[in-house]
């Protein structure tokens, strides 16, 4: 069955986890072994042919916790102390991150890795997402642009000032009273093309919403993502460095990444069109060839990584043959490229023009 | 004195060397001078090709300046010059460097724009390729232009991202909008902006009793979400790692301001985490010219090797990398630090371990707090 929240509520949480607690003790009493079964997902995989179970958000295959295996029993052991963590957090509804949790019993835990596991299992076992455990990360995510919100009392209006930039709150879940003047929303990868954007005004002359996660997107920042789409129903473009990581950062926000894969379905984006910088784009727009920089043989690598994805064939054929032209073009280039001639040819002429024709993938 | 009148363009007769942060319009004079000198030279009866006189940035030319009565200290530039020549082959280029340099930020001034440094590397690629190879050749090219015309890389038209946050006890207004309460700012506090000419404009208000600088965003979104500030009250402010312009001017600003908050740091303990206070602190030789000027007395509340032998297990220990070990000898070496400091890092070193501040939750969740607040109260910081 594919993975679905079945609640949200803390007191909901602390009931299951009191229930689960009280069907191991009660299986350890009567002399047998608790068995935990927990679903492993994967976002993607190498199997080209499309009949994958990342094709269809089924779990991939499941792990059986005994006690009878050495190797588990610590395993399990782990799992229940993050378990009393996170008891304890929701209880006095306090905050912690992973790195938190692995500092309160380090000689235990010896690695964040494991820390990072027993989380992603607690999820799914009790079918909720990581910020319901009240296990939370830091924000990197900005926003600006014709966008009204409020979290938890305090206002975001960045209407009254299009250029203003704000930080994506962490806690998603506070955010409401969503109103919006934009047409569309727009994601850039780095932070220095956002402030460019910010520096021309762009969304004074453009009703948009303008967002970046600075680099690799974080959990607020794809979550605050899906709020505004599943609010406001706009489309979304994205605008990446036409290299392997840009586009691998493309496929993050439109699929998910391999870490959440349990819970994809809420942080990713199916409707994500990609707006530039396309291999072709050079060309088009008469960049000059030394702002052309070579392939490194991590980008290589980096891009056979990607090329090789199930869902890259199955769902983005049209994004794989791109990048298939970059890898056999040995050559990349950013978006700051393209202010080489013209400092305001970004948000005067590239983007506007290339969302009123439509041009994107 | 004679030979700082020959050498200079501008005829400073001051041995602090500052970068001077000046609207566009008076850049582009400086431009302008430099350009007119150099030309006045190489059509004279005795034609010569000027030399560039550059401030020097090597750590032979910084200096200390302690503070008399008070216990401020802080590093700037003195007039020693470095010259670039064309006659000299090795500084040919670099000089030819320079100028493309001033050209470009001439031009994007006269535009009233402002560039990245990555977008400022991309034009000098697109039109002389042949000078400009990497964009640590051109970083270095940018700060021989701040060395020459003694103004801050801002003034020139470069914008830097601004990393900062501030949380807590302060009303910032500026003038004629909204002011803004950052107690209510969230978990993610309010950003700083990166346009200092804002922040200089800022009027600020605050009822906190102290400044608490934190280095790590992480810790210090935890102190946001948790409040600290209606405990313990304070402004929490945070560069999210090395600190940038932008935080530091603010800091300094506050510290004017409010001269009577005492501005604590909270850093974990390593090389790195105290190179980020002592930036704070003393301002950095890498900073150039603009050093001096963000310099604040800021405290060591934490950690220290005290809070490690008591409240951190041995487990949460780890070991210092080859990088730490760099970090501690240029440190050492330096003759700013006060002795208190050098102790502490002597100790760093001996241990060969290092902790982070979210090492101390191994004395439960909500122990932080607890942690900073016992610190104020006994006065335990250096």
């Amino acid at each position: 069955m594919a993975r679905r929240h079945l609640c949200y509520n803390r007191f909901e949480l602390l009931k299951q986890i009191r229930e689960l607690t009280r069907s191991i003790v009660e299986d350890i009493c009567g002399g047998r072994s608790p068995i935990l079964r927990i679903d492993q997902f994967s976002s993607y995989c190498a199997d080209v042919s499309g009949n994958c179970c990342c094709s269809y958000d089924l779990p991939i295959r499941k792990e059986i916790l005994v006690l009878q295996r050495e190797s588990q029993v610590r395993r399990l052991d782990l799992l229940l102390r993050v378990l009393l963590i996170v008891q304890q957090l929701l209880q006095e509804n306090k905050h912690c991150s992973k790195r938190d949790i692995y500092y309160m019993y380090p000689s235990a835990f010896k690695e964040q890795s494991v820390v990072d596991r027993a989380i992603n299992d607690i999820c799914i076992l009790l079918h909720c997402s990581r910020h319901n455990l009240n296990v939370v990360s830091v924000g990197n995510g900005l926003v600006m642009g014709w966008l009204r919100f409020s979290e938890a009392g305090r206002k975001f209006d960045c209407i009254g000032s299009p250029n203003k930039t704000y930080h994506i709150p962490v806690q998603v879940e506070d955010v409401e009273d969503i109103f919006s003047l934009a047409n569309y929303i727009l994601i850039v990868e780095k932070e220095s093309v956002f402030q460019r954007l910010a520096n021309d005004q762009f969304c004074r002359q453009n009703r948009a919403i303008v967002v970046t996660g600075r680099g690799y997107p974080d959990i607020p920042t794809r979550r605050f993502l899906n709020l505004l789409v599943g609010t406001l129903h706009l489309p979304v473009y994205c605008l990446v460095d036409c290299d392997p990581y840009g586009i691998d950062i493309l496929v993050t926000y439109r699929f998910g990444s391999m870490q959440m894969a349990y819970d994809s379905k809420y942080l990713r984006l199916p409707e994500i069109r990609w707006l530039g910088a396309f291999p072709s784009d050079s060309e088009n727009y008469q960049l000059p060839q030394q702002c052309l920089l070579n392939l490194t043989t991590e980008d290589k690598k980096k891009a056979e990584a990607v090329l090789c994805r199930c869902y890259m064939e199955r769902e983005v054929p049209h994004w794989r043959s791109e990048l298939q032209l970059l890898l056999d073009r040995g050559v990349k280039f950013e978006i700051e490229a393209l202010s080489a001639q013209s400092i305001t040819f970004l948000s005067e002429k590239y983007l506007p023009s290339k969302i009123e024709r439509g041009v994107h993938l | 004195m004679g030979d700082l009148l020959k050498n200079s363009i501008f005829f400073s007769d001051q041995q602090i060397c500052y970068a001077d942060i000046l609207p566009p319009s008076e850049v582009r004079l400086r431009i302008e001078v430099a350009i007119l000198s150099f030309l006045k030279n190489l059509s004279s009866s005795t034609p010569s090709v000027s030399d560039l006189p550059l401030i020097s940035r090597k750590r032979s030319n910084s200096r200390v300046s302690r503070g008399l009565l008070t216990e401020n200290a802080r590093i700037f530039l003195s007039d020693s010059f470095s010259m670039k020549s064309l006659m000299n082959e090795n500084s040919a280029n670099s000089l030819i460097r320079v100028w493309k340099v001033m050209e470009m930020c001439y031009q994007i001034l006269g535009q009233e724009k402002k560039v990245t440094q990555r977008e400022l590397f991309y034009k000098l690629l697109s039109v002389s390729p042949q000078y400009f190879t990497s964009q640590l050749q051109a970083n270095r090219s940018i700060q021989d232009l701040v060395a020459l015309l003694r103004c801050s890389r801002y003034s020139l038209g470069i914008m830097a991202t601004s990393r900062g946050v501030v949380a807590g006890r302060l009303m910032l207004q500026e003038p004629n909008r909204d002011v803004i309460d950052c107690s209510v700012c969230g978990s993610s506090g309010h950003a700083i902006s990166g346009d200092l000419n804002l922040l200089e404009n800022l009027i600020m208000k605050s009822d906190a009793r102290y400044i608490i600088v934190v280095e790590k965003h992480a810790v210090f979104q935890r102190l946001a979400e948790d409040r600290l500030f209606n405990q313990i009250p304070c402004i929490l402010i945070t560069a999210k790692g090395y600190p940038d312009i932008g935080t530091r001017f603010l800091l300094h600003r506050m510290s004017r301001e409010f001269p009577q908050l005492p501005i604590l740091a909270l850093v974990d303990w390593n090389p790195a985490g105290l190179a980020i206070l002592c930036t704070f602190k003393y301002g950095s030789v890498t900073m150039g010219l603009e050093a001096y000027r963000y310099a604040c007395n800021v405290k060591w509340l934490g950690l220290r090797k005290d809070d490690i032998n008591q409240l951190i297990p041995e487990e949460s220990l780890i070991p210092l990398k080859p990088r730490d070990h760099q970090i501690a000898k240029s440190l050492e070496t330096s003759e700013i630090l006060q002795d208190t400091y050098k102790e502490e890092l002597a100790a760093m070193i001996q241990s060969g371990c290092r902790a982070e501040i979210e090492a101390l939750y191994f004395n439960g969740y909500d122990f932080l707090g607890k942690y900073i607040g016992k610190k104020i109260v006994q006065g335990s910081y250096i």
